[in-house]
This record gives C-alpha cells, sequence and structure tokens, in this order.
C-alpha cells in the first residue's frame, strides 16, 4: 500500500489560510490503515480547522481514492457541497490528491498528508519498504528480497564493506539486505546460484517519469467505435 | 618500474594513500606526495572520502603525476551515473593515469552534505566490467571508441566481514568482473588474514594488505566498534595499553612494521597498503623498521 504521513498541522493550515470553507476527502484504502485518512482523522482535521475559525462543509471516505471515475461517481451526491466550499482537502496519498484535481478542474485541492513509499505493513501502523517500483523485478535473483530498495546503496551483487556483525552501516539496527539474501538463498539450497549471478546494471529507463500504462489494448479500439 | 609492472615482478608492493584537501591549498598535499614519492610503488588518490566534499580524485592524480609519483585513481560510483564514470574513465585514460580502484563507495549520510542524492547508478562489481569494456574499446552501450582504455583495474575487498561468505562470493564476483588487485580493509590479525588469502590464493590476483596506523588503545577501541569490516585483536590492544601514552604511537608502529615484515617474509599476501590518515611522515618510518627501505 500506499504509506502515507501527516502533515505538520501548523504548515497546512498555514497552507490553507487564504480559505475560509472546506470539504474533506478521506480514503478507505491506504490511508485509512495508515491512520491519515480515515474517519477519525476527517473528524481530527474538522474540528481543527473549526477551532481555527474555518467551515468543514462536507466530508466524506471515498472507496478507493486513486480510482478517478469511481470517486467522480461517489462523490456526485456531495455535488452541491462541493461547489459551495473554496478548497477541499484530500487526506489520502499524491494520487488521491490528484484524481479531485482532475475531477475539480477550477476548485483548490490540497494534500493533508507527505507520500512517503510503497510498503507493507508488518504490525498495526508499522510500515517497511520492500518494493522500489523500479519497473524491471529481479526478486527471482535474489532470493525474493529486493536489494534495490532493502540496501541504501542499491548494490546489485553482494554486501558492501559497511555490513557490521551483519547489519548495516548507514540504518544499524537493519540487517545488511545482501546478508539476508545469502542466508535465504542458502536455506533455498541457492548458495551456488548467489555465487554464480551477477546482475548488470539496471535498465532505469523502466522508472522515467511519468509512467502509463494501458492493460487493456482493447480499450483504445473501443473509444474510436 | 610501473605499479603493475612491480606486482607482477614478484616484488613486495608497497602503497600509500593521498587524501585531497578540501579547498584549492594543496601545499600539504604535495609536501606528502614528495614525502612518499620515492619510497612507495604508487599513491592511491581517494574519491571524496567517507563522503566528505574534496578535491576530485581525477584532479589530485594529474598533481601526483606532476610530482613524480604512480597515482590510483579511486573511483566510486557515489556520486556520477554511468555516462559521468566512463566519461571520466576517458578523460584519467587520456591524462596518463594507468590504474584505477573500482568502488561502490561510502553512503552520503557518512559525509558533509547528507541532503546529496546518493547515485549508485552502477557499483563496485559492476564499475569493473565497465572498466574492463572499456580496455577492450567498447562504451557501457556496445558503442566502438575511438580508442580503447588500457587500465589495470583493481578492487576493495574486507577480509574480516562478519558474516564472511556474502563478501567472499563478491570478492569472487569482483575477479570475474576483471580486477587484477584488491587492496584490502585494515587488518590487524595476521593468522585470520592468512586464512582470507587461502582463499584468495586461489585465483590469479594480487592482493595488498591494508594497514592503518594504531596511535593508542583508545583508537583501537573506537575502530573495533564503529568501523564495519576492522578487528584489532585484544592482544595489540593490550600491547598498546602497557606502552603508556608517550609510547603509544611509537608502539603502534612498531606493530605496523612487524606485521609488514610477517606479510612479506611468510609471503602472504603481495604487498601492503598504508593508510596514514594524516601521518604520512610516519610511512617512511614504517618502512624503515619493516626493513623496506
Amino acid at each position: 500500500m500506499i504509506i502515507t504521513r501527516k502533515k505538520d498541522r501548523k504548515i497546512l493550515l498555514d497552507t490553507v489560510k487564504e480559505h475560509k470553507s472546506f470539504f474533506l476527502l478521506g480514503c478507505s484504502e491506504c490511508a485509512s490503515l495508515c491512520g491519515t485518512g480515515g474517519e477519525p482523522e476527517l473528524k481530527e482535521l474538522k474540528e481543527l480547522l473549526e477551532s481555527e475559525g474555518k467551515t468543514v462543509a462536507g466530508t466524506f471516505v471515498a472507496k478507493t481514492g486513486c480510482q478517478v471515475l469511481g470517486t467522480k461517481i461517489e462523490l456526485k451526491g456531495q455535488k452541491e457541497v462541493l461547489d459551495r466550499v473554496d478548497a477541499i482537502i484530500v487526506m489520502s496519498c499524491g494520487a488521491g490528491t490528484q484524481s479531485m484535481v482532475e475531477v475539480f478542474e477550477s476548485k483548490a485541492v490540497y494534500p493533508s498528508n507527505d507520500s512517503m513509499f510503497l510498503g507493507n505493513m508488518t504490525r498495526l501502523q508499522f510500515f517497511d519498504e520492500r518494493c522500489s517500483l523500479c519497473g524491471e523485478c529481479i526478486l527471482d535473483k535474489t532470493g525474493g528480497i529486493c536489494p534495490v530498495t532493502a540496501c541504501p546503496k542499491g548494490i546489485l551483487n553482494g554486501p558492501c564493506g559497511g555490513t557490521k556483525d551483519g547489519n548495516c552501516e548507514i540504518s544499524p539496527e537493519v540487517k545488511c539486505a545482501w546478508v539476508r539474501i545469502y542466508e535465504r538463498m542458502a536455506k533455498l539450497g541457492q548458495t551456488e546460484k548467489f555465487k554464480e549471478t551477477v546482475i548488470p546494471p539496471k535498465n532505469w529507463s523502466a522508472s522515467i517519469k511519468p509512467r502509463k500504462i494501458v492493460a487493456r489494448p482493447e480499450a483504445k479500439e473501443e473509444k474510436k467505435k | 618500474m610501473s605499479f603493475k609492472e612491480a606486482l607482477n615482478s614478484g616484488k613486495f608492493v608497497v602503497t600509500a594513500e593521498v587524501g585531497p584537501p578540501k579547498g584549492t591549498d594543496i601545499k600539504e598535499m604535495v609536501h606528502h606526495i614528495h614525502l612518499l614519492k620515492d619510497k612507495v610503488d604508487a599513491l592511491n588518490v581517494t574519491d571524496n572520502q567517507s563522503a566528505v566534499m574534496r578535491i576530485c580524485s581525477l584532479a589530485v592524480c594529474k598533481i601526483v603525476m606532476e610530482n613524480g609519483a604512480e597515482p590510483i585513481l579511486q573511483m566510486t560510483c557515489r556520486d556520477r551515473n554511468r555516462i559521468g564514470l566512463q566519461s571520466d574513465l576517458l578523460g584519467a585514460a587520456v591524462l596518463g593515469i594507468k590504474t584505477v580502484l573500482c568502488m561502490t563507495g561510502d553512503h552520503v549520510l557518512a559525509g558533509d552534505h547528507k541532503e546529496a542524492k546518493p547515485v549508485y547508478d552502477l557499483e563496485s562489481v559492476q564499475l569493473l566490467k565497465v572498466v574492463d569494456g572499456l580496455n577492450k574499446g567498447k562504451d557501457m552501450s556496445g558503442n566502438e571508441m575511438q580508442g580503447a582504455t588500457d587500465f589495470y583495474q583493481g578492487a576493495v575487498v574486507t577480509p574480516e566481514s562478519n558474516p564472511i561468505e556474502p563478501q567472499l562470493a563478491k570478492f569472487e564476483k569482483k575477479i570475474r568482473a576483471g580486477a587484477n588487485f584488491f587492496q584490502t580493509q585494515a587488518i590487524y590479525d595476521i593468522g585470520a588474514f592468512g586464512k582470507f588469502m587461502g582463499v584468495a590464493r586461489k585465483h590469479p590476483v594480487k592482493v595488498l594488505a591494508g594497514l592503518v596506523i594504531l596511535k593508542s588503545a583508545g583508537m583501537a577501541n573506537f575502530l573495533n566498534k564503529n568501523v564495519p569490516g576492522i578487528r584489532v585483536p585484544q592482544e595489540l590492544i593490550d600491547e598498546l595499553k602497557a606502552a603508556g601514552k608517550e609510547k603509544a604511537l611509537e608502539t603502534g608502529m612498531d606493530i605496523a612494521a612487524r606485521h609488514i615484515r610477517r606479510l612479506k617474509d611468510e609471503k602472504i599476501c603481495d604487498g601492503v597498503h598504508i593508510m596514514a590518515i594524516g601521518m604520512e611522515d610516519k610511512v617512511p618510518v614504517i618502512m624503515e623498521k619493516a626493513g623496506l627501505l
């Protein structure tokens, strides 16, 4: 999921100070799990804005805020309120915020969160970054552990000289990605594969921004008809 | 005799280090070059060591040559992408630099520009392959170049890395990628280093043992606690402690000289790389104590 973190509330209030009335939009997916854009957080921000003399004319938790069409349809019932407010504060990720920018062309839209990374939840609201969305997955070569993400240097062929008692010099509380890969591959009986595999330089053109995928090529034809 | 020729002649080779300064005043650095140039076989020029911004390695290599010594260009992957690295390698070649040491490089968080974007487009194993390609006249994209390089390329290894297995696997990958020689992280346990050399000797590569002069028991404890891949055995710490404050540095130099003698006499490795880190004037003294001058 996309891990988000609340922006400093003082900074947020300063950012929106020119506006008087707001609509708050959360998201039931990642942001709710992160505790940044579910019902409790909407309520909390509503109260904060009201304590600053602002009006919160409406709040809504979208099912999936990054789904543009679905969210647009969900918000049809809120049209009257949305037309009336000065600005929308989106309490999900940068993708959710930009869904609203697309739907409301001439309305100010602000993010209440910083979008951090694609993460795994290991315990309630404990998040680890394990995938960098590099566009060229090498997990098949590394025992299923991603060195592009788990190694601060993104080294692809073994540990650097900064391994200290199996841990990373940069984050001493974290185990060295390449020690983890070695141990995992040893358990799988792939020690030889570990030694023999030389991973070539990554093709970073696979992650040149902005990326776009149409997973339904026939859709273009449908549109033409 | 060049560094490469010296290594291949079977001579016990000595390299030392030149640390480029932060700023344009190079008087002290040039003084160090003169102090060492007739005593060692080559001088490593560090590449923004510890991720602290300084004069670039390439320019200082040129100054080393102008002052009559042979430089080893240290190249890290931290600050340049593959275009920058290859371009600087071609630049080094036309300046007459013969030897390059390929490293991944300390992370920017270790240095004095912590907000910098770490590059790491390549890493050490891949950089070695790139040098091998340039030597064969081809860039990383397979384009034919007008004129190939002729580098003698090496790499680094940490014999005391814990756990050792993944480090050894990487060591072997570096050899397959074209490394001709290795300079090691500082070693203090000659017996343990001998075991590492047992593995290294199975390969056609030259190994220079890394030495860092111990100034005191406190420094030894600091290294053990803070520097990954360095392990100073307790008996050396006791020896430094017993020497007392006044004699600690002298004892540290004696230890270094004793280690060099043993590495050479027992033919454990092919030479030593002395990292003086501010004590360049002590390098000739240690070499003399070790019977190398």
